[in-house]
This record gives C-alpha cells, sequence and structure tokens, in this order.
C-alpha cells in the first residue's frame, strides 16, 4: 500500500530525546560527532541480579512548564513524549492553531513495561494497596492523554502499534490524515519504549538481542552491518513530528524541515521476527514509485539497520536488488541504540538534521563492512548534500515501511 | 494513633500527590476536592494513607467525608474497629 502525497506535505516541527543529547541542537551534535552512551544499563527494573543487559540510557529529561503533580505520576515515556512533543511545538510554531485541526499519533504499544515490573514487585504481596493511578497509567494511550491534557490537541489522538516499525507508521498515518483533510496538523510521535528486564530477557533469548561477545566492552556491542555484530543494542528514544501542508505552516512563519514525498507500508504475511527481502523490496519500491523517484534520484539511505545478523544481510540484499547501491547510508542505531518504537521517528529527525547540516553522520563501529557493495559513511561524518532520502523501518510480525524524504531547500 | 495524627497524614499524603500546595497551612475543614484534587488523587491519597495506617479496608468504607477531618476521623473509627 503507498501513498503518493500532495506535493506540498511537509514536516514543519521536529523534537528529540535520545542518549546522545535531548533536543535536536544537541542531538545534531551528537550525531556529527559520533557519540555514544552505551553501557551496562543503570535504571531500576532493567537488570536482574546476574543479568548485565547492554544499551544506552538517556539522560535526565527537564520539564520545567509541566506541573509537579502531573510529573509526580508520569512514567519515563510520558516524560519523553512531552519534551519532544515541547521542542516539536515550539519549532512548529503552533500556538494558535485551531486544536480541533490537531491530530496527535503516538507510535508504540507495550511502552512502560519497566514501570508496570517495577509497581508489579512493589505490590506483589499488598496488593490492596496497589495505588489507584496504576489504573491509568498502564494503559499506552495514557500518553495520549498526558499529551491533550497539556497541549491543545482536540483533533484525535491515538496509539499506534508497528513494533519497531511503529515511529516511521505514525509519520506515515500523520500524512494521510493531513492529506485526506482530516485534520490541517498531525504530529506524530515514536514513543520511548520502556524495556524491563523481561523484555531484554526475551529479546536475548529469541536472538535479536546483542550482545554476548561484547559484553566486556558495551562501547562496541553496537555495531550495524558489521562482520562481529550479534543482535541490536536498546536505546532509549523518542522523537516528535509535526505534519501538515507547506501552506498553513507558512501562515505562521514555520519554515519547513523536511517534503514528504511518499510512503509506503507493505506486510510479509509473517507473524514472526524474521525478515524478508521480498518485503523489504516491494516497501522500497512502492515508497519511490509514490514519490515518483527512480532509485538513482536518491543521495542518502537512512536504512533499519539494527545489528541483526539476519536482518542487516536481508536489508543489505534488498537495497542492492532495488539498485540503491550507489546512495550514501549510515547506521543511526550505532549511535543512539535501537529505539524500537521510537527508531523510525527518530532516524526520520536525524535524516532532517543530517539535509540542514549537508554532512552525514558517523558509523560507529562499522570496522568491516559486511556488505562492501554498499555505500557505507564510515567512522567520520562526510560533507553530502542530500537532496532526496530513502528512510526505511521494519518491524517484527512481518511490517515493513519506507518514507522519501526531500530536501525543501533544494 | 488519633485522629490529629492521621489527619497529619492525610495532609502529608496531599502534598505528594499534589506538591503545589507544599506550603498550604491545611485545616481539619479543608475538602481535598476545593484543594484541587480529582477523583483518582482523592483515591491516590487515601490509599496511600491506608498503606502508611496497614489498614486493609474497602475505599468504599470512605465515600461519605465532606472534608478531611472527617476522613481522618473515618479512618480512626475503621482502625479501631478492625
Amino acid at each position: 500500500m503507498n501513498s503518493a502525497l500532495p506535493s506540498d506535505l511537509i514536516i514543519s516541527g521536529m523534537g528529540v530525546v535520545s542518549p546522545i543529547g535531548i533536543g535536536i541542537d544537541a542531538f545534531r551534535t551528537g550525531l556529527l560527532r559520533g557519540d555514544h552512551r552505551f553501557a551496562i544499563m543503570q535504571r531500576p527494573g532493567r537488570q536482574t541480579e546476574d543479568s548485565a543487559f547492554l544499551g544506552a540510557e538517556c539522560g535526565e529529561i527537564h520539564l520545567p512548564r509541566v506541573p509537579a503533580r502531573v510529573l509526580r505520576a508520569c512514567s519515563l515515556p510520558g516524560k519523553a513524549a512531552l519534551a519532544a512533543l515541547d521542542e516539536a511545538w515550539q519549532n512548529a510554531r503552533l500556538d494558535g492553531v485551531d486544536p480541533s485541526r490537531i491530530g496527535l499519533i503516538i507510535g508504540g504499544s507495550n511502552l512502560q513495561q519497566r514501570e508496570l515490573t517495577l509497581t508489579r514487585q512493589k505490590y506483589a504481596e499488598r496488593l490492596a494497596f496497589l495505588r489507584p493511578t496504576y489504573a491509568m497509567t498502564f494503559l499506552d494511550s495514557d500518553l495520549c492523554g498526558l499529551c491533550t491534557d497539556l497541549f491543545p490537541i482536540r483533533g484525535f489522538a491515538y496509539t499506534l502499534g508497528g513494533a519497531s516499525a511503529a515511529g516511521q507508521l505514525a509519520v506515515i498515518q500523520a500524512a494521510d490524515a493531513v492529506a485526506s483533510g482530516r485534520v490541517d496538523v498531525a504530529v506524530a510521535v515514536g514513543a520511548l519504549m520502556d524495556l524491563s528486564f523481561w523484555e531484554c530477557a526475551g529479546f536475548r533469548a529469541a536472538g535479536a538481542m546483542g550482545s554476548e561477545r561484547f559484553a566486556e566492552a558495551p562501547e562496541q556491542a553496537c555495531r550495524p552491518f558489521d562482520e562481529q555484530r550479534d543482535g541490536f543494542i536498546f536505546g532509549e528514544n523518542c522523537a516528535a513530528l509535526v505534519v501538515e501542508r507547506a501552506e498553513t505552516s507558512a501562515q505562521r512563519g514555520a519554515a519547513p524541515r523536511g517534503l514528504l514525498r511518499g510512503t509506503a507500508v507493505v506486510m510479509d504475511g509473517n507473524r514472526y521476527p524474521n525478515p524478508n527481502a521480498d518485503g523489504e523490496v516491494r516497501v522500497i519500491r512502492e515508497a519511490l514509485q509514490a514519490a515518483d523517484l527512480k532509485p538513482g534520484e536518491i543521495d542518502y539511505i537512512n536504512p533499519h539497520g539494527t545489528g541483526s545478523p539476519l536482518g542487516d544481510k536481508t536489508e543489505s540484499e534488498a537495497l542492492l536488488q532495488c539498485g540503491l547501491e550507489h546512495a550514501p547510508l549510515n547506521t543511526t542505531k550505532s549511535l543512539t541504540g535501537h529505539g524500537l518504537c521510537a527508531a523510525g521517528a527518530v532516524e526520520i529527525a536525524a535524516t532532517l538534521v543530517q539535509m540542514e547540516a549537508g554532512r552525514l553522520h558517523p558509523s560507529r563501529n562499522l570496522d568491516a563492512p559486511m556488505n562492501g557493495a554498499l555505500n557505507f559513511v564510515g567512522a567520520t561524518a562526510r560533507v553530502q548534500n542530500v537532496h532526496n532520502a530513502l528512510c526505511l523501518s521494519y518491524g517484527f510480525g512481518g511490517v515493513n515501511t519506507a518514507v522519501c524524504l526531500q530536501n525543501p531547500r533544494g | 494513633m488519633s485522629s490529629d495524627a492521621i489527619f497529619k497524614l492525610i495532609a502529608q499524603h496531599t502534598v505528594e500527590v499534589i506538591p503545589e500546595l507544599e506550603d498550604h497551612a491545611f485545616q481539619r475543614s479543608d475538602s481535598l476536592g476545593n484543594l484541587g484534587a480529582n477523583s483518582l488523587d482523592r483515591s491516590e491519597i487515601l490509599m496511600m494513607t491506608l498503606e502508611a495506617l496497614d489498614l486493609k479496608v474497602p475505599a468504599v468504607k470512605f465515600h461519605g467525608p465532606k472534608n478531611i477531618g472527617e476522613l481522618a476521623d473515618a479512618i480512626h473509627e475503621q482502625r479501631v474497629a478492625v
């Protein structure tokens, strides 16, 4: 299923929370410098007595305008969503827009697993005293309530599941909501997925999460497309992207950050985690067709690239089959970690940041690229004017998504 | 524990739930609703107080009180009854 979008559909605002920086300015600096925060995770609820799961945790999220009573019962995904939304809102100058014409899509499901684990541990023997707020906060849609309570969004708000493609799926749905005229402005949030040790253990057991090989060297563990990769490494990430038509943003003096040219969603017909080259090829071709672009016109790819042994191999094959071997690509997850349901939104933000900077960020730990035919950016940033970019996200359960972005500055 | 001590406990938990009331001089005649506590806040404050007292009584037993003083009295009565 592809969507040929109106020619003036844009992203007018961005906000990011990531391990390498909170806020677009810090994120840009972190990206272009090739920063990382990979370590044995420290947040309560992430480890058992004998585990040492690796990941990249974000710094403290400051929300000076959010009332203390709201913050008291606010989960980490909630705080991250508020911070990213606030930045994107200011960036797009959304104050004054008719609230009934603004919608919100929170990409992600099962977001607050760590908080749930901590609560259940605390009250396992004292169920009679379970805090009433649990009835509200265990719901993913609490993030919709939280965001619309604090921001004048009255059109619609819902969460949208799509595993590791959820963030990009939210952007695609936001584009469709604006293109159809349902709202004038749709904000897509790729939500922070707050894993507990249960999900870490499950991902590790399934062979999806690394890194046993680099257990003693966390900074080397996250290595998408490298010969030594052994699975994804988690990262606490969140991004908000404001989608609207150029005309409405121009009325408020908000400059376009990127043009949305075409999108596609394709299912493999496969419940399981394994990737499928046919599905990936189809989604890339459909997105290019929707954007009316030929493979040769793509001059940057932000791949899904998680560090999964089979996933990266499959993705490489799909990119080559689509005739994209010429296009530079790098590995955002080697800096941010895998944000799971946030990844697709964070990586669209990373793509737009690089478009604006005219530079592509380094890929960490890509010491021995597994496929020499692809045009990887290596250990140092590369000067590159990006006109047409292709962003890819793939998720468990056979979901493939693709978004074509264009540089509004030509 | 006296009703006054329970009143102080309720006030303490009210500030925990609504930190903006940190400087409020609590009176027994204060109603949680008038202090800005919504229904979930009120349930939360009650549960925190019951937990602090280790008093396992259904929350429905405390639906009648009109202010913090009456709530403190009601909790006190339940403690005595248990």
